[in-house]
């Protein structure tokens, strides 16, 4: 009896040794992300990553996509130490950076030899003084959305990869008629004159506003001729930009590349059901054809975070040729620039079968939307104030551009 | 007064187990309340007292930098100001911007709700017929979502909103959102937020009329008191400690309006609609300067300080007479 009770206890501690070993190979990554219920390239890295490395699990912590900045940034000062945080937007890597919450990465690059040649210089976004603090995995810059359903009906010619900004407010003007908006603009700044950074000499942090003037002068007058809805009335109503756009009575919305996975998912899903294409934004004379501007999006190594190893395993994976193609495989555009990548977007599910779509993913250009800088976050807060002021027509585009001017160098300093 | 002083030692020295016991079974259905003040109010007041010192963006302790009266030397522009006189406070700086929408808002918003909520309160108060389905239809906007009465408000404010259609109706040429002119967006906020407040104070003051005794109109009314002297010299000097709780109340929350501004405006167009609070929550978590943040929160507190106590130093002339 003595002997079958050593027996079973022996077992059960051999087994108990067992399953922590067991335990052990099998490992959680705890992601911090926004709208990981609702966003298919989440679904498709998750499923690509766990596929490639057995035994690891990926958690997503979902947060609203508009708390992001505010959740994210409270999660990591109260010490969470979920292991990787993607970074929404850059002046946040900067802010996170200065308070100690990213783990400097130039170490993990060297000791791995991690190739960034695909990258095209975009990563350097997210160095500081040298030091890399994050790997961009994804990469929207803004491209022009058309309702082909619309200019086959109007019998005119579908907008092309090198238009200039005059040329395009023809065309908004020309398809305008009774129910049917030329263009659409969302209520944003960037939406309405960010296109002065894709010179690559601009940007918005530079404290001289002049040159968003022509922007400006053109939104007023397509306004002017009813060419697109009203700021005031998008505003008032809180239009969503892709209920503008599915609504079907939209020609043209330039609108960053994100939008492409939501208008697959809202033809795919039957919100809407009209032909769509995407071309270049539309340059100015001296500007070359297909520049553009983007945000990055990445994914930065808690500094907290108690698995740094695999944590660097999933984030250079990600960002990297084979999470690109995951990415890529939702209609997402990743940050990775290959031939492989370009394909697998072209090929995506319910992307346009058209050869201007496919040109229009090789930009010549992407200039940053707003360049991370110690002031960032202060001056999109002026920047936007003053927007809204000439937007309502509450001040003239002179006289908010030079309160920008005024505003921005006070901080400048 | 001195016999009380002297007494004191005597009674402490002279403190039994039994009372002793007593005191600390006091102390103790005290303490759940004081601990959950302490931790979540007392500790993050002191705490913010201090930030308003530091540079802080967060994170790590360490990375604090003390900077004395920097924060405030920075939001105040004190040496712009110093140059450019106080004008430039209000028109210029971001603090002086705010101080005056949040004064402008309240000095308006809590006379108009008094006024709304008496108002209210003696229609309702009087046995009208559907008096009790008045009283739950006013009170409704208080229980209900603050977004959804948001959103809804700022439909009706639209360019071509029925509020407009109203006013152009009436003559009066106004064709823009109200929320999309910086004279006017002030104007929806402080509008919905009456609307949403008179239903409570209504009610408050309800309470306060039943209790009015009758014999004093009786006696008014026997003085040849008209109706309105009725209200002018019984019914408003008895509804003084109402009208003193709900006035304390209101400027209270209306030095914290958050939420309205918000979703209606977003403190715009420009700097229209930019309250103390929404500039404080601009501060810490878009730009995630946790100093000036504070900085801004100590301002906002000493002048609620300084109303509440002007408040109470009448509250014995006007409150309980």
């Amino acid at each position: 009896m003595k002997k079958a009770l050593a027996l079973i206890l022996a077992v059960l501690m051999l087994l108990s040794v067992a399953s922590f070993a067991l335990a052990e190979d099998a490992q959680t990554l705890t992601i911090v992300a926004w709208d990981a219920e609702t966003t298919p390239y989440l679904a498709a890295q998750k499923e690509a990553f766990e596929a490639s490395h057995p035994g690891v699990t990926i958690e997503y912590i979902d947060v609203a996509s508009q708390d992001y900045p505010v959740k994210s940034s409270t999660m990591l000062s109260g010490g969470d130490a979920s292991d990787v945080y993607m970074v929404k937007e850059l002046p946040h890597l900067l802010d996170w950076q200065a308070a100690g919450f990213a783990e400097p990465l130039n170490s993990y690059i060297e000791a791995s030899g991690y190739d960034k040649s695909g990258f095209l210089g975009m990563e350097a976004n997210y160095a500081v003084d040298g030091e890399q603090y994050a790997l961009p995995f994804r990469s929207d810059f803004w491209v022009l959305f058309y309702n082909k359903d619309l200019f086959d009906a109007a019998g005119v010619e579908y907008p092309t990869n090198d238009m200039t900004w005059e040329q395009y407010a023809e065309l908004a003007k020309k398809m305008t008629s009774d129910g049917v908006y030329g263009t659409h603009y969302h209520t944003w700044l960037s939406a309405v004159v960010n296109w002065d950074v894709c010179d690559g000499v601009n940007t918005l942090i530079d404290g001289d506003y002049s040159d968003l003037a022509y922007f400006y002068q053109l939104y007023q007058d397509l306004e002017d001729a009813g060419a697109c809805m009203p700021y005031d009335e998008v505003k008032a109503a809180g239009l969503h930009y892709s209920a503008a756009f599915e609504n079907g009575n939209v020609a043209m919305l330039p609108m960053g590349y994100w939008f492409v996975s939501t208008m697959i998912g809202a033809i795919k899903d039957g919100t809407c059901s009209f032909n769509w294409g995407i071309v270049s934004v539309p340059h100015k004379e001296d500007v070359a054809a297909g520049s553009s501007f983007g945000n990055l999006t990445g994914a930065m190594i808690n500094a907290k975070s108690e698995h740094k190893d695999l944590a660097w395993e999933y984030i250079s994976w990600l960002a990297g040729e084979q999470g690109a193609l995951a990415t890529a495989s939702t209609g997402t555009r990743p940050a990775w620039v290959s031939e492989g990548v370009a394909n697998a977007m072209a090929s995506a599910e319910g992307f346009p079968t058209d050869d201007a779509s496919k040109a229009a993913l090789v930009p010549t250009y992407v200039g940053i939307e707003i360049p991370a800088s110690e002031h960032s976050s202060e001056i999109s807060t002026i920047l936007n104030e003053e927007h809204t002021l000439i937007m309502t027509r509450e001040n003239t585009i002179e006289e908010g551009i030079e309160a920008m001017n005024e505003r921005v160098a006070e901080i400048l300093g | 007064m001195a016999q009380t002083k002297d007494r004191k030692p005597l009674y402490k020295r002279h403190m039994t187990r039994y009372e002793r016991k007593k005191e600390l079974i006091a102390y103790s259905f005290l303490a759940p309340n004081f601990i959950g003040f302490a931790v979540f109010t007392l500790l993050p007041v002191l705490f913010s007292i201090f930030l308003s010192f530091v540079k802080w963006k967060g994170g790590d302790f360490s990375t604090m930098q003390w900077v004395g009266l920097g924060n405030y030397a920075e939001i105040f522009k004190t040496a712009k100001v110093a140059e450019k006189g106080i004008g430039y406070l209000f028109t210029k700086v971001d603090l002086g911007i705010a101080l005056k929408n949040t004064l402008f808002y309240t000095l308006v918003t809590v006379p108009m709700t008094l006024v709304c909520s008496v108002a209210l309160a003696l229609a309702l108060n009087k046995a009208v017929k559907g008096a009790v389905g008045f009283r739950t239809i006013f009170f409704f906007p208080y229980v209900a979502s603050m977004v959804a009465i948001c959103v809804c408000w700022r439909f009706m404010m639209m360019k071509d909103g029925p509020i407009n259609q109203f006013i152009m109706a009436l003559g009066i040429n106004f064709n823009k959102s109200w929320t999309a002119d910086s004279g006017m967006a002030i104007w929806s906020i402080i509008l919905v937020s009456v609307w949403r407040n008179m239903g409570y104070y209504m009610v408050i003051y309800l309470a306060a009329l039943q209790g009015v005794p009758t014999d004093l109109y009786e006696a008014a009314t026997m003085d040849g008191a008209n109706k309105w002297q009725q209200f002018a010299h019984v019914t408003l000097p008895q509804l003084r400690p109402t009208t003193f709780f709900a006035s304390t109340m209101l400027i209270i929350s209306c030095f914290k309006i958050y939420d309205v501004v918000a979703i209606m405006t977003e403190g715009g167009p420009g700097r229209s609609t930019k309250m103390l609070v929404t500039y404080i929550y601009d501060e810490a978590f878009a730009n995630f300067n946790y100093g000036i943040a504070s900085a801004i929160a100590m301002v906002l507190l000493v002048i609620v300080l300084i109303f509440t106590l002007i408040q109470f130093s009448m509250e014995d002339r006007y409150a309980n007479d």
